[in-house]
C-alpha cells in the first residue's frame, strides 16, 4: 500500500506540475480514490455468492480456482479473491446462455466426480487435483465450442487472477506510468521478463 | 435576445468542433459552443489513473452496459474504464433499414476524446481520384490547396510519425516517430524485400516530444501508459478537451454550454441567411434560440445532416441547403471486413517495456503507380506485433505452480492487422427523417441505410488475401484470416452526407465548406468529404475546419456574410 501510494502521489505531482498546480479537486480526488482498492486477501472467506449458489458450487468453484492456480511461495487465486470474482463475472458479464452452461457443467462435473469413487470437496488434495486435470483433458480433446465448464473456470481464474493486486504484482513488473515505450530490449535487461500492458 | 446573440455559433465540441471554436476565437469571433452532452473538462477524467485492480470485472462490460449501450458493444471498445465515453444508446434510438453501427459520443469532446488518434494525410491521388474516374463528384480542393492547413493542424496537435516519401500519403509536420518493436522491424524487412511493400510506424496525436509551439502549456508529453480512451491527465494525446478548447478559452471569446441539443438552424427568408439556432436543453427540456453571424455545423456527420434535415422553411422544403438533393446521402465510411492474425517464432530473447499507443501502419499500395486492379482506388493495414499474455494459458493443460512458472516467462510473438478499405460515395447510402417516430425529447428518429456494394466486395477479397500473402511470405505460423461481419458505420468513420463540390447541383457545399445556398452556414464534420480515401479522416477534418473558419472570418471582415 505505501508503495502504491508513493507511485499515485508521483503520478498527480507530476500532473500538477504540468498544470503549473492547478489540478481541479474531482481530478485530484479521483486520483487519490485508487487508493482505497481492497485487497485480495480474505475477501473468499467473508462473501456471499450472487450466482454460484447451488449446492458447493461455490466452494468446487474455489477448489477448482485454487488448482488452476495454488499458493506456493507467492499467493493463489483464493488470495487474490479468485472465487468472489467468478461468482460476480459470471452474474453480471455472462449472457444467460453461457450462465447456463456453466451451471450445466458445474452439475456434471460434481455428479461425474461422485460417480467415479468420491464428491470432489471429500476428495483429498492430490485426488482433487487429478480429478480437475482428468477434465482438463478431457475437455481440451473434445469439442471446445462451446466450452466446457472446466475450461470456462479455468478461463475466469485465470482473468480474475492476472487482474487482481497480488495476480498482477507478484507475477509481474506494474509500471502505471512507464513514461516511455522501448520497442526492443533484451530481456536480460528488463527487471521481470514480463511486464503488465 | 441579446444575451442569446454573439458573432458565431459552433455546434458541437468534437474534433471538428474544437478547431473551429478555437480557430473563431483566436480571430477575435464572440464564440458560443452548443454541446448536446455533459461537460467534460481536462484534465478530470474519472478513470484515467486507475490501476487494473480497481476496475470490476477485470474490465469486462457487464450484460446491462451491453443492453444500455447496444451498438457501441458491437465494436467491444465499451469496457468499466472507458464506458463513460460510449453513448447510451436505448436513449438515443434510431432506425437501421439496414445494419448500421452509429457510434456516438455524446459529452463535451465527442469522439476526439476516444478516437484511436491515427492521424494521416489524404495524397493528391485521393483529391484527384473522384474526377479522373468519374466517382460522386470531383473534389473542389487540390492537395495544394489543403496542405498548409494539414501543416498547421499537424504542429498544433503534435503528431508523431516518420517522413517516408510516399506519393499516396504525404509527410507531414512531425513529432519523433514512436519505435516499431523488433518483431515489427523484421516484418517490415520482409515485406520489402520479398513484395516491396512498406510497413511505417503509425502516425498518432501522441506527444512522442514537447510540442514544438507554447499555445497548449497543459499538454504534456505522453508516457506510453496506453490509456488514452479514458482520456489523460497528462495531456498526452491530443483532444478538443485538452487542446482546441482550453485555446478557444484563454481567448476569453468563447461561451461553452453543455447539454444543449441544437434540433434547428432559423433561416431568414428576405435576408438570404441563417440567423441562428433553435436549442433544447438536455436536461430541462427548455427551448432558447441562439443568433449568430455565422454558424459552424460541427456534430458530426450524421448529427449534422440530422440537423439540416431537421431545418425545413419555404425555401428549403427538402433540409436546410437541399437544393441538389444530395443532403443525407452519399454515406461512406471505411470498410472494415476481417482482421488477420499469425504467429511469430524467435525473438524469445527481446521484449519491449512501455504501452505504445499506437501500431504499425502498411499503406495503401493497390491502383498505386503501376499496380491496376479490378476496383477502385485501395486499402491500408494497421497492426501490432505483441508478446502472448495470460491468454495463452486459456486452452493449455498446464495448471499449478507449473503454471505461474511458465508465466514468468513472456508467451511468444503474435502479430495482427486489420484492413481499413475505400468505401465509394453511391447516392443510395442515405440517411432521412422518420417524423413519424419521436425520441424522448420529440424530436423524428434518423433513419439510415448504407452498405457496401460491388467495388467494396471486389476490393475485400485483396484485403483478405493480401493480408494472407503478406503474413505468409514473413515466414509466419498460424496465418488466419477472418471474415467479419461488417457493418457501416463501424469503423467510426462515417461521412459524406453534405459533400463539398463545385457544382451546386450536385453538392451541398463548396470549396470552403459554406453551404451553396445560405453561405453564412459552415459544415466542417465528415459530411463534407467528397470521398473517403482509406486514410483515418480526423486529420483531415482538422484541416478542413481551420481553413473553413479562416474563410468565414475573411468573409465576415468583408461584409460578404
Amino acid at each position: 500500500m505505501t508503495d502504491e501510494m508513493l507511485r499515485r502521489r508521483e503520478v498527480l505531482r507530476r500532473v500538477a506540475w504540468m498544470l503549473g498546480g492547478a489540478v481541479s479537486a474531482p481530478a485530484a480526488l479521483a486520483i487519490l480514490q485508487g487508493c482505497s482498492a481492497k485487497e485480495g486477501g480474505d475477501a473468499a472467506a467473508a462473501f456471499k455468492p450472487v450466482f454460484l449458489t447451488g449446492a458447493s458450487h461455490m466452494d468446487i468453484v474455489a477448489e477448482v480456482a485454487e488448482i488452476i492456480i495454488p499458493k506456493t511461495e507467492t499467493s493463489g487465486a483464493k488470495d487474490a479473491g479468485v472465487p468472489a470474482f467468478i461468482d460476480s463475472v459470471l452474474a453480471a458479464v455472462y449472457p444467460k446462455d453461457a450462465q447456463e452452461r456453466f451451471t450445466a457443467g458445474l452439475t456434471e462435473f460434481a455428479a461425474a466426480a461422485a460417480a467415479s469413487g468420491k464428491p470432489f470437496l471429500e476428495r483429498g488434495p492430490p485426488e482433487r487435483v487429478d480429478f480437475v486435470k482428468q477434465s482438463l483433458d478431457e475437455a481440451l480433446a473434445g469439442e471446445r465450442n462451446p466450452k466446457p465448464f472446466i475450461l470456462m473456470a479455468r478461463e475466469l481464474t485465470l482473468l480474475g487472477f492476472f487482474t487482481s493486486r497480488v495476480g498482477i504484482t507478484e507475477n509481474m513488473e506494474y509500471v502505471a506510468v512507464p513514461t516511455a515505450y522501448h520497442g526492443c530490449v533484451p530481456l536480460s535487461q528488463m527487471k521481470k521478463h514480463v511486464y503488465w500492458e | 435576445m441579446e444575451q442569446n446573440s454573439f458573432d458565431a455559433i459552433v455546434v458541437g465540441s468534437g474534433m471538428s468542433g474544437g478547431w473551429a471554436a478555437k480557430e473563431l476565437t483566436e480571430k477575435g469571433l464572440k464564440t458560443l459552443v452548443l454541446e448536446r452532452g455533459h461537460m467534460v473538462r481536462h484534465p478530470d477524467y474519472p478513470t484515467a489513473t486507475k490501476d487494473p485492480w480497481d476496475l470490476p470485472y477485470g474490465n469486462r462490460i457487464t450484460q446491462e452496459t451491453r443492453r444500455r449501450k447496444y451498438v457501441w458493444s458491437r465494436t467491444g471498445y465499451p469496457t468499466p474504464a472507458n464506458e463513460q465515453w460510449f453513448v447510451e444508446d436505448i436513449e438515443n434510438p434510431y432506425v437501421e433499414e439496414q445494419p448500421f453501427d452509429w457510434l456516438r459520443a455524446y459529452h463535451v469532446g465527442g469522439r476526439s476524446m476516444h478516437w484511436a488518434r491515427q492521424s494521416y494525410r489524404l495524397s493528391p491521388m485521393d483529391f484527384e481520384a473522384n474526377g479522373k474516374e468519374g466517382v460522386g463528384v470531383p473534389w473542389p480542393v487540390t492537395y495544394d490547396e489543403i496542405a498548409p492547413w494539414y501543416d498547421k493542424a499537424e504542429i498544433y496537435a503534435g503528431i508523431s510519425g516518420s517522413a517516408e516519401g510516399l506519393p499516396q500519403l504525404p509527410d507531414g509536420k512531425f513529432l519523433p516517430p514512436f519505435d516499431l518493436n523488433c518483431v515489427e522491424v523484421d516484418f517490415k524487412q520482409r515485406l520489402e524485400d520479398k513484395l516491396k511493400r512498406k510497413l511505417i510506424i503509425g502516425r498518432v496525436a501522441n506527444l512522442t516530444a514537447p510540442l514544438t509551439h507554447n499555445e497548449s502549456p497543459q499538454r504534456g508529453t505522453c508516457q506510453s501508459r496506453n490509456m488514452c480512451i479514458r482520456g489523460c491527465p497528462f495531456g498526452g494525446y491530443f483532444s478538443s478537451v485538452s487542446a482546441t478548447l482550453p485555446s478557444a478559452e484563454r481567448t476569453g471569446n468563447m461561451t461553452l454550454l453543455a447539454d444543449k441539443i441544437v434540433y434547428e438552424l432559423i433561416y431568414d427568408n428576405d435576408k438570404g441567411k441563417a440567423t441562428g439556432v433553435r436549442v433544447l436543453d438536455a436536461k430541462t427540456g427548455a427551448q432558447t434560440d441562439y443568433f449568430a453571424k455565422v454558424i459552424f455545423l460541427c456534430a458530426s456527420a450524421l448529427g449534422s445532416a440530422y440537423l439540416m434535415l431537421n431545418s425545413v422553411s419555404s425555401r428549403f422544403p427538402n433540409g436546410f441547403g437541399n437544393d441538389s438533393g444530395e443532403l443525407g446521402h452519399n454515406i461512406m465510411d471505411h470498410n472494415k471486413p476481417g482482421g488477420s492474425s499469425a504467429s511469430v517464432e524467435g525473438y524469445l530473447d527481446v521484449a519491449y517495456t512501455g504501452r505504445r499507443p499506437n501500431g504499425f501502419y502498411i499503406p495503401r499500395y493497390r491502383n498505386v503507380g503501376k499496380d491496376k486492379r479490378g476496383y477502385l482506388r485501395g486499402f491500408g493495414y494497421q497492426g501490432r506485433a505483441a508478446r502472448s499474455g495470460f491468454g495463452r494459458f486459456n486452452d493449455s493443460a498446464t495448471i499449478g505452480a507449473d503454471l505461474k512458472k511458465e508465466f514468468q516467462e513472456p508467451g511468444p510473438w503474435n502479430l495482427g492487422m486489420t484492413a481499413f478499405g475505400e468505401i465509394l460515395p453511391y447516392h443510395e447510402n442515405h440517411m432521412t427523417l422518420d417524423r413519424s417516430k419521436k425520441d424522448r425529447y420529440g424530436l423524428p428518429l434518423l433513419v439510415v441505410n448504407a452498405v457496401v456494394r460491388e467495388n467494396e466486395r471486389k476490393m475485400e477479397e485483396d484485403m483478405r488475401n493480401d493480408a494472407a500473402e503478406m503474413l505468409e511470405a514473413a515466414g509466419y505460423k498460424n496465418v488466419k484470416v477472418n471474415s467479419d461481419n461488417y457493418n457501416v458505420g463501424n469503423s467510426i468513420h462515417e461521412m459524406g452526407t453534405a459533400r463539398m463540390g463545385a457544382d451546386p447541383k450536385k453538392s451541398v457545399l463548396n470549396k470552403y465548406n459554406q453551404v451553396h445556398a445560405c453561405k453564412n452556414v459552415f459544415v466542417t464534420d465528415g459530411s463534407f468529404m467528397a470521398s473517403s480515401g482509406c486514410q483515418n479522416p480526423s486529420l483531415t477534418y482538422m484541416a478542413f475546419s481551420a481553413r473553413a473558419a479562416d474563410h468565414a472570418v475573411n468573409e465576415l471582415k468583408k461584409g460578404n456574410l
